[in-house]
């Protein structure tokens, strides 16, 4: 997509194409996801963030498969996911794809011991050769996700772990079939802060270590530029991607008003630099509901830049932004190159 | 079957063969307690049930010996060496112990919940009360089928008598020892009423699953179906099939097949809208993403879910079934066999035993014989809850 790195220039590992999803609720058709363009490289990080029903998860399921579009298509390594057809194609497909769901309480089997949890994987997808692998593989990846000394740990219930411990459990399940890409949907915010550091180091280090490529859900800007530095940030909001680019760019200059709006949001621990941040008054604080997407541009009710007779008409286009390169969906930035603000 | 027992003096010499088995394993690790412990559990199973008893004990009891003797051993898991240090390739022998201090491991947490909870321990003991009268009572006692006119003392109007020392019950309308009905009487209510819970849990638990996982037409129908049977007022329906077919009680799985049929309802639709929760759990999500297979996903993740709550529904449905059952026999809907505890309500009402006071045993007996079946299988479910919950289980 814009500016690949060296590394970058190879086909994409997962590729999402002209993704439209929609739920029927009330026997009404409830558009989730519209539109969605996005090509995940291998080794890469790439943070998808936005508020809440903006649709992160379901792009995030999509990419894993686990989900299927209403319509466009998912590519992995290039081939359509629909021409996985063989049963071991299938079988190599989905051990590819693997996700950590956020709720580490929810995301455990509680009558399975984690040595159990563990090895279903492991026997299913004969990833070991007998017993004597199976417990070398098991010791393995508890060490690997830290949680060590891996006896004390094996023949426990998930109950008896912490929070992060869980989620150690959960990210050493999804390693347990040598995935390609791993799907961290909100992985770290229902862990205490205290322990987020560890467990996004611990991430970093095992995507280093096995040339994963992660995508990373979180509502969490000052979350996603730290986990993120060195990828690319897609910004969504009701449905569609908004700004898409590496990181630093979105980070330091971002293009479109949503993104800047989420910036000015983000709280500092310094209480001055919080009160001298310049604040950014949106037109309204309400999301507009899915079943009423406005036309046009959908941030245009709330945006400070709105430009009647523009905004409300034409749905804009991912385009590149004038100086910093990323991607933006902005027709007044995409025309003049500027933005004025609304009178 | 019925009004005979499976317990007989050869199976004590059954149990004490099959009870070495532990005894030597608990000599070899040096548990001897626990091991003579566990050849007098083989013992007594064996006496109860002969080999079909005294085999399965054999692998208990094995198994809590050697957890006893195996927590010591150095399993590689334990140890804190790096993973190039630690070996883990295990000889079968090893492998088998460490099974079987595993499977004993759970069977101690399993006894340690059933002690914990007070009223469901209580429950268990109700239980063993009546599994150990209606093996061994038999033994003890003969049973009385003939009328016995012999016994009528100078001077009274009935056979009827009080308890005394020699009949500790004191005797029927035919002068039969109530206590000889006591004990053999429970049998045939007991293995009916189990046999109509079992099956309608397997009914409930396989349309529900059924219902819940599959959805669409099926779901409808079986919902449909289940609202159906739930507005019949159950137990005249229950009478008026037992009048219409009347020659089926010759066989005897048709009382139960037909409480089953009539009593799956309420559970069906329980199982149903907790499958309809499990199913949407993260870790099922996980397990497809991770390609386990729905085999895999119904009876290793969903299952033992459902589990604790479909025993203890189980339990209910027993208590369920033998209240019918004793209420048909008090109607005379069913065919009257004795000796059973429901039957000597209705021949006790029938013969005038409320209005005479030497026949009081007569219907207190077996009322309150059943009615402490009932209040055990009550409150062993309370320790049901404890054990098949790992939370609870382990204690923390």
């Amino acid at each position: 997509m814009n500016a690949p790195s060296a590394a970058q220039t190879a086909a994409p590992l997962v590729s999402l194409r002209g993704i439209y999803r929609s739920f029927e609720k009330d026997r009404r058709e409830i558009p989730v996801l519209q539109d969605i363009n996005l090509d995940v490289y291998s080794d890469e990080i790439i943070c998808l963030v936005g508020e809440s029903g903006c649709g992160k998860t379901t792009t995030g399921k999509i990419a894993a498969g686990l989900l299927s579009p209403s319509r466009g298509e998912l590519r992995f390594e290039g081939r359509l996911a629909s021409e996985y057809r063989t049963r071991s194609e299938r079988m190599a497909l989905r051990r590819s794809l693997q996700i950590v769901h956020q709720d580490p309480f929810a995301s455990l089997n509680p009558t399975h011991t984690i040595g159990q949890i563990l090895s279903f994987p492991l026997r299913r997808h004969r990833m070991v050769e007998n017993r004597a692998g199976l417990r070398r593989r098991v010791w393995e990846l508890l060490t690997l996700v830290d949680l060590t000394p891996p006896g004390d740990i094996v023949n426990k219930y998930p109950h008896q772990l912490s929070g992060g411990q869980r989620q150690r459990v959960s990210i050493a399940r999804a390693l347990t079939v040598n995935p390609r890409l791993i799907v961290a949907d909100e992985a770290v915010s229902m862990v205490d802060v205290s322990i987020r550091i560890g467990l996004l180091k611990m991430l970093h280090e095992l995507r280093q270590r096995f040339h994963l490529s992660i995508v990373f859900i979180t509502h969490d800007l000052a979350l996603a530029k730290y986990f993120a530095w060195e990828g690319r940030i897609a910004v969504m909001y009701l449905g569609r991607i908004v700004e898409i680019g590496p990181t630093p760019a979105v980070i330091g200059h971002p293009a479109h008003p949503y993104t800047k709006a989420l910036l000015a949001a983000v709280p500092e621990a310094d209480p001055d630099i919080t009160r001298r941040k310049k604040q950014m008054p949106l037109r309204s604080e309400d999301i507009p509901s899915l079943t009423a997407i406005p036309a046009g541009c959908s941030f245009h009710p709330r945006c400070p830049f709105f430009q009647p007779g523009v905004c409300d008409h034409t749905v804009p286009a991912l385009l590149p932004a004038p100086q910093t390169g990323q991607l933006v969906a902005c027709t007044p930035l995409a025309q003049s190159g500027t933005l004025k603000p609304y009178a | 079957m019925i009004g005979t027992t499976v317990a007989s003096p050869s199976g004590l010499i059954i149990g004490a063969i099959c009870g070495l088995v532990p005894l030597l394993v608990g000599l070899r690790y040096g548990k001897i307690r626990a091991g003579l412990l566990a050849w007098v559990a083989c013992l007594m199973s064996g006496f109860a049930c002969g080999v079909l008893g005294g085999i399965p004990m054999i692998v208990l009891a094995t198994a809590v010996v050697i957890s006893y003797a195996y927590v010591d051993k150095q399993d590689p898991f334990t140890s804190r060496a790096s993973l190039e240090e630690v070996n883990f390739e295990e000889s079968n022998f090893e492998y088998f112990m460490r099974q079987m201090s595993r499977l004993g491991r759970t069977l101690r947490q399993y006894w340690r919940a059933l002690t914990r909870n007070k009223a469901g321990f209580v429950g268990f003991l109700g239980l063993m009360f009546f599994f150990v009268m209606l093996t061994f009572g038999p033994l003890l006692v003969t049973y009385e089928g003939r009328a016995r006119i012999d016994r009528r003392q100078p001077g009274a109007s009935s056979l009827f008598q009080r308890p005394s020392a020699e009949f500790p019950l004191g005797l029927d309308w035919q002068g039969r020892s109530i206590l000889s009905h006591v004990v053999y009487g429970g049998q045939r209510l007991i293995v009916t009423a189990l046999q109509a819970g079992f099956a309608t849990t397997l009914i409930a638990v396989t349309l529900g699953a059924l219902a819940a996982l599959l959805g669409g037409a099926l779901d409808q129908v079986v919902v449909a179906l289940a609202n159906f049977i739930l507005t019949v007022p159950q137990f005249p329906l229950l009478l008026v099939i037992a009048t219409v077919a009347r020659d089926q009680f010759k066989n005897p799985l048709f009382l139960p097949l037909l409480l089953g049929a009539l009593d799956w309802p309420v559970l069906m639709r329980a199982v149903r809208a907790q499958v309809l929760s499990l199913r949407e759990r993260d870790y099922i999500q996980a397990a497809m993403a991770l390609n386990l297979g729905l085999p895999h996903v119904i009876f290793r993740e969903v299952l033992p879910n459902l589990i604790s709550y479909v025993v203890v529904n189980m339990i209910f449905s027993t208590r369920a079934a033998v209240y019918q059952l004793v209420g048909l026999v008090f109607l005379g809907m069913v065919p009257l066999q004795e000796p059973d505890w429901a039957v000597m309500i209705y021949m006790g009402r029938q013969q005038g035993a409320i209005f005479n006071a030497d026949a009081i045993s007569m219907l207190l007996s077996p009322i309150l014989a059943i009615a402490l079946f009932q209040l055990s299988l009550v409150l062993f479910t309370r320790s049901l809850e404890e054990i098949f919950n790992p939370r609870l289980r382990t204690g923390l």
